[in-house]
């Protein structure tokens, strides 16, 4: 009794001693907006189901917070061949969350068998240049390549290629495994029950290889209305949200209660570019002074503060600035200039009368008299974009038509059934212009796959740039590179790139030390 | 449905018999009634408000006139939207397209409705069998999926909006006015004056026009009270058409910016309630109007 | 939430209610077409929309070479009439088949949303029924009087407003501001609450959805109960109980009320379908896990199987529903012969 009076006395140093254990009981909540209907990150690319269930997985290594890989369950690696053979040494100590232990086989066959076959991401980059996966021992796994491939390091996180079970998968349909709603994992936190569409619960695993994480049970809660989350923070439901509406930010940041940090993303989800595709086999488009006239009528500046409420940056090169070798500082891009825009359009044919809508005389592939009517889609939660550039075309004479459409709908108008004229695409860079860069210029990439080359652009040049910045092992020459890649896009204005764009995330200021990875929760605690 | 309705149980299936309802001088009943009063002068107003919109304000309502978020002021007397769109001049554009909408629906729907329940309670038999089962599983799936599957399908417009929304809203229309026409068909003095000679094309425009159309009238403006709040839920829901302005997609917009601009859910939403209030009081009054009619020979002027 | 007008189709329903068991089995049988139908309009409404389900699996990226193997996997790569064939036949040894999304059997999904939205709506109409018999008994008592009118209005302009914007309202002003319940969802999160105190925590997470979602209900039927009630205060047995010297209250409740509630019922049963689709909203807005949501969900993610057995799910619910009305209104009514 008396030494309890004495720590309260001194509450700074130590209350937690003597205060009950309640508050181990309350778990954290964070917020997620849809139910992921299944737990396996392996199978799916699925942003929802990646942010739900991250915590229960590790890959073979992870990102630090400059993006560069760090060991997770491969405790270290070699390179040689020239980049072309990467061996991987793995951790001796882990084990799956039903206590099997984790060996170089489930790495080998959820590259073989589930993530080369499902993870569309992962097939669609890694499947044409690896040749093989090679296990010389249960804890050393080989992967041999065709040819020198530099950015491999970077796809091998849990986000890109989570590493699933063996014992588990390795009967029966993966889709239909029954783990993919109860999963078995080698995370920092372990699966206990998932109610559809309410809540996931999650437990700390005691024998995380990292140490297990402070935060005992954490709880992801299904809120689908973004405003909703916001109040179910104040009202001390919810302690996390994985984004934050506009408006409400400042809110937030004003009120101690809350933490709002920002990142620029994690892994393939960062370093997005939000950009305005022109559609260059539309006749609209197919005149580089007509795809620059728009670029002249559009205020970026604005689009920045009152589209994305000021998080982020305007976008001043076609690269993300987070990918620092590969951007070009110092290229200029077409900014707000209505005359400038006005002039080109003229001179591409298209006439205007008083405030009207301008009207094409002698532009090819349109009939004389033809208004210029641009069909702008979207998707729903960017309807905001198409608003406001409406707003400004219009200054210039040019008259947006918006679609919205469900993100299964606008990947086939845009990119496989080609019927626009503009779309709004965010481009995630990720970490190398390999990953997130290449696939919106090269003309390879024209073609039905979502998040490609939506303006169709192709250009030989370009090309042969791309295949050369991508073998070329001297990071100065890639630079140089690059920097001739971006100029001929700027040059060709296939795009208009709008923004870099921020995620946002706010969380309760009783808990502290969180990171941007998918683990979260992982590192963080909380005091009452 | 092979049962038939004598003529005591259809006076039940008139609308008006679950509305207040007694007196029988038309329009002044209507008037009487403070509700009636209100519900006319609401929809009065609204009608001018949409026709003369580009009068009652100079302001583009898709252009950015203004700064983001501004709360209300004189220069912006419901305040600015994210983008800085004006919310007033919205609203007033919006009453015209939320109108149109509602009663191009009325239209479609009323249309459809007469012309099946007409033409079931006309013929009978095996004419108003088929239409009356293509009528019940019209009614099985519920209206608003239907329309939120088809716009989410094909993408937003007015125009699939009107169609769809025209096309599903007419099934209780039918049954009613089949159920009317059954109904006079068996008064005393159409029998007679079928007996007498009467050919069917009279019975028809003289005797059964009269007597379903105030009636179905009253359903036709219920119908367009529910288009409106439909219209509203699809732009909630971010289903809305945002080529155009509604108080739907106006309240839509609304969504995640409620407690930043209080002012973007409020105005939206009142305008919504006094679209729909408008039409269900007219209604309402109309019906009790129709209920006095019933019983005293209908002036066949208000045909 | 749409549709004062549908009381008037009950009416046509109260002549459906002369029933006899050959005619429930026969009007059962009737429902099959009619369900198929729905189902067959599904299958074309989805599949000629644009939109590939495979692209939606995909997310960002892919190649054709998946696309492909995915396609194969769930037989896309089949024309339209054999996919068709098969659904139709699958369908009808029971399979009602797999979500492309979630790989779990489309009813078992369904039935684990099922209990909340059932939750939700019946509280919805219980509160609503239970609030709108006193309302209009006091309308009922005076016709035209202030209170009569008041009353009227009242829900009239509760009815006008969009359910989401009540929802929003409800939110801040009472769940936020006051307190008293909480914001969203349907249990505390992480809740290890059992028995009893499992039910407190589910009914403090219901009352604000269901009293909002109540509110779509209360003008029809406080509306019903009031001019059955007028129309039951005329009629000769009432005016005998009354000559008997009864208290007013007493025939109100008694005498009139029963006879008076019997439109009510109808009204509930016949519109089970517009409740389940009016709770789509307000299951967005208070994150409650019912099958509207799924609905949504299932739509946006092109998961045709999901979508189609959710279709035959509501199809379903509302003919049961409408024949249910019909037999409590014939048990509680004996006027009601069999014709």
């Amino acid at each position: 009794m008396r030494l309890c009076t004495g720590l309260v006395m001194a509450h700074a140093l130590g209350a937690l001693a003597c205060a009950p254990e309640a508050s181990d009981d309350r778990p954290f909540v964070a917020a997620i907006t849809s139910d992921p209907g299944q737990l396996n990150t392996a199978i799916t690319t699925n942003g929802g189901v990646h942010t739900a269930a991250g915590v229960l997985y590790d890959g073979l290594v992870e990102l630090d917070l400059d993006l560069n890989p760090v060991p997770a369950l491969a405790r270290s690696w070699e390179i040689e061949n020239d980049g072309a053979l990467y061996r991987f040494h793995l951790r001796r100590d882990v084990r799956w969350h039903d206590g099997k232990p984790f060996t170089a086989a489930d790495v080998k066959f959820t590259f073989d068998e589930l993530l080369l076959k499902f993870h569309s991401r992962t097939r669609a980059s890694l499947a044409p240049a690896l040749e093989r996966i090679d296990t010389p021992d249960a804890f050393t796994v080989e992967f041999v390549l065709r040819r020198p491939y530099a950015p491999l390091l970077q796809q091998l996180n849990v986000e890109e290629a989570p590493i699933m079970p063996r014992h588990v998968f390795v009967t029966g349909d993966p889709l239909r495994n029954s783990a993919n709603t109860a999963p078995v994992g080698t995370g920092p936190y372990r699966f206990v029950s998932y109610t559809s569409g309410s809540e996931i619960r999650y437990a700390a695993n005691e024998t995380y290889f990292r140490g297990a994480p402070a935060i005992a049970n954490v709880v992801l809660r299904v809120i689908p209305d973004p405003a909703v989350q916001v109040i179910a923070l104040e009202a001390g439901e919810v302690d996390w949200l994985f984004g934050v509406p506009g408006p409400e930010r400042n809110r937030l940041r004003q009120d101690r209660r809350f933490v709002v940090e920002q990142s620029p993303g994690y892994s393939g989800g960062s370093n997005c570019v939000s950009t305005l595709a022109f559609n260059l086999e539309s006749p609209l488009f197919n005149d580089v002074r007509v795809r620059r006239a728009v670029a002249h009528a559009i205020d970026r500046h604005q689009v920045l503060e009152r589209v994305l409420f000021g998080e982020g940056r305007v976008a001043d090169a076609p690269i993300s600035s987070g990918i620092r070798f590969a951007h070009a500082s110092g290229l200029s891009l077409p900014d707000l200039d209505t005359a400038a825009a006005s002039r080109l359009l003229s001179e591409a044919g298209w006439q205007r009368r008083a405030n009207n809508v301008r009207t094409s005389g002698s532009v090819r592939g349109v009939r004389d008299g033809t208004p210029l009517t641009i069909r702008f889609v979207t998707m729903p939660g960017q309807t905001q974009y198409g608003d406001l550039l409406r707003a400004q075309l219009r200054v210039v004479g040019i008259d947006l038509r918006i679609t919205t459409m469900e993100s299964a709908v606008f990947s086939e108008t845009v990119f496989k059934a080609r019927d626009f004229d503009t779309a709004i695409i965010s481009y995630c860079n990720g970490t190398d212009p390999e990953i997130g860069v290449r696939r919106q210029y090269v003309s390879s990439s024209i073609g039905p796959v979502p998040f490609s080359n939506a303006a169709a652009y192709s250009n030989s040049e370009m090309d042969s740039l791309f295949d050369a910045a991508a073998s070329a092992i001297v990071v100065e020459k890639r630079t140089s590179l690059y920097r001739r890649i971006q100029e001929l896009a700027v040059r060709d204005q296939p795009y208009v790139w709008l923004a870099e764009t921020l995620s946002t995330r706010a969380h309760s200021a009783r808990c502290t030390g969180f990171t941007i990875s998918p683990h979260f929760v992982a590192t963080a605690r909380c005091r009452d | 449905m092979a049962f038939s309705i004598r003529g005591s149980e259809s006076a039940e299936l008139a609308p008006a018999a679950l509305l207040p309802g007694a007196g029988w001088s038309p329009l002044r009943t209507m008037l009487k009634r403070p509700t009636g009063r209100a519900g006319l002068v609401l929809l009065t107003l609204l009608i001018v408000v949409g026709a003369v919109a580009p009068l009652l304000t100079g302001i583009d309502p898709a252009a950015v006139t203004g700064p983001s978020l501004a709360a209300p002021s004189v220069a912006h007397i419901m305040g600015t939207d994210a983008i800085g769109r004006d919310l007033f001049s919205g609203i007033i554009f919006g009453t015209r397209s939320s109108l149109l909408i509602a009663i191009s629906v009325g239209l479609v729907s009323g249309i459809c409705g007469l012309a099946i329940g007409m033409s079931a309670g006309f013929f009978g038999g095996a004419a108003d069998d088929i239409l009356m089962h293509v009528t019940e599983a019209f009614q099985v799936l519920p209206r608003f999926f239907l329309v939120a599957i088809v716009i989410a399908l094909f993408g937003p417009g007015l125009d699939r909006l009107i169609i769809i929304l025209g096309l599903t809203s007419w099934p209780v229309l039918a049954r009613v006015v089949r159920g009317e026409v059954l109904a006079t068909k068996q008064l005393d003095y159409v029998l007679a004056s079928v007996a007498l000679g009467a050919s069917r094309f009279h019975v028809f425009r003289y005797v059964l026009v009269p007597q379903v159309l105030p009636g179905a009238l009253v359903l036709v403006g219920l119908i367009m009270g529910q288009v409106l709040l439909i219209e509203a839920s699809l732009g909630f829901i971010g289903l809305g058409d945002p080529n155009t302005v509604t108080w739907g997609i106006l309240a839509g917009r609304a969504q995640g910016l409620f407690r930043a601009g209080w002012w973007l859910a409020v105005f939206p939403g009142i305008a919504i309630t006094s679209g729909v209030l408008a039409f269900n009081l007219t209604a309402d009054a109309l019906s009790s109007f129709v209920q006095g009619g019933r019983d005293t020979a209908w002036p066949s002027s208000s045909t | 939430m749409y549709g004062i007008h549908d009381l008037a189709a009950l009416r046509c329903y109260s002549a459906l209610s002369r029933l006899t068991n050959r005619f429930v089995v026969r009007r059962l049988i009737q429902a099959v077409p009619t369900v198929l139908g729905i189902v067959l309009l599904g299958f074309v409404l989805v599949h000629a929309a644009p939109g590939d389900p495979v692209l939606a699996l995909a997310g960002e990226n892919g190649d054709a070479a998946y696309y492909e193997f995915m396609r194969e996997r769930f037989g896309l790569d089949r024309s339209l009439p054999e996919q068709l064939l098969t659904y139709f036949t699958r369908v009808a040894s029971g399979d009602m088949g797999v979500s492309y999304v979630q790989g779990r059997s489309t009813v078992a999904l369904i039935a684990e949303r099922v209990p909340a939205t059932l939750l939700l709506t019946t509280s919805a109409l219980t509160i609503a029924v239970l609030v709108s018999i006193p309302l209009g008994a006091l309308a009922a008592r005076r016709p035209h009087g202030a209170r009569d009118v008041g009353i009227n209005a009242t829900v009239l302009v509760i009815y006008s407003a969009p359910s989401f914007w009540l929802a929003q309202l409800a939110i801040l002003l009472i769940a936020l501001k006051l307190g008293i319940v909480p914001v969203q969802g349907m249990t505390t999160a992480g809740s290890a609450a059992s028995g009893i105190g499992h039910i407190l925590d589910v009914a403090r997470h219901l009352a604000l959805p269901a009293i909002v979602l109540s509110l779509q209900e209360l003008a029809a039927l406080v509306r019903l109960t009031r001019s059955g009630l007028i129309d039951e205060l005329h009629r000769d047995h009432i005016r005998t109980a009354r000559a008997k010297g009864l208290s007013e209250s007493r025939v109100l409740l008694r005498h009139a009320l029963p006879r008076a509630a019997l439109p009510a019922i109808t009204v509930i049963g016949a519109r089970a379908g517009q409740l389940i689709a009016g709770t789509v909203v307000i299951e967005i807005v208070f994150g409650w896990p019912g099958i509207g949501r799924l609905m949504l969900t299932s739509i946006q993610t092109r998961d045709t199987p999901l979508l189609l057995t959710l279709f035959m799910t509501i199809a379903l619910t509302v003919v049961l529903a409408n024949l249910i009305t019909d037999l409590i209104h014939g048990i509680l009514d004996p006027r009601i012969r069999v014709g």
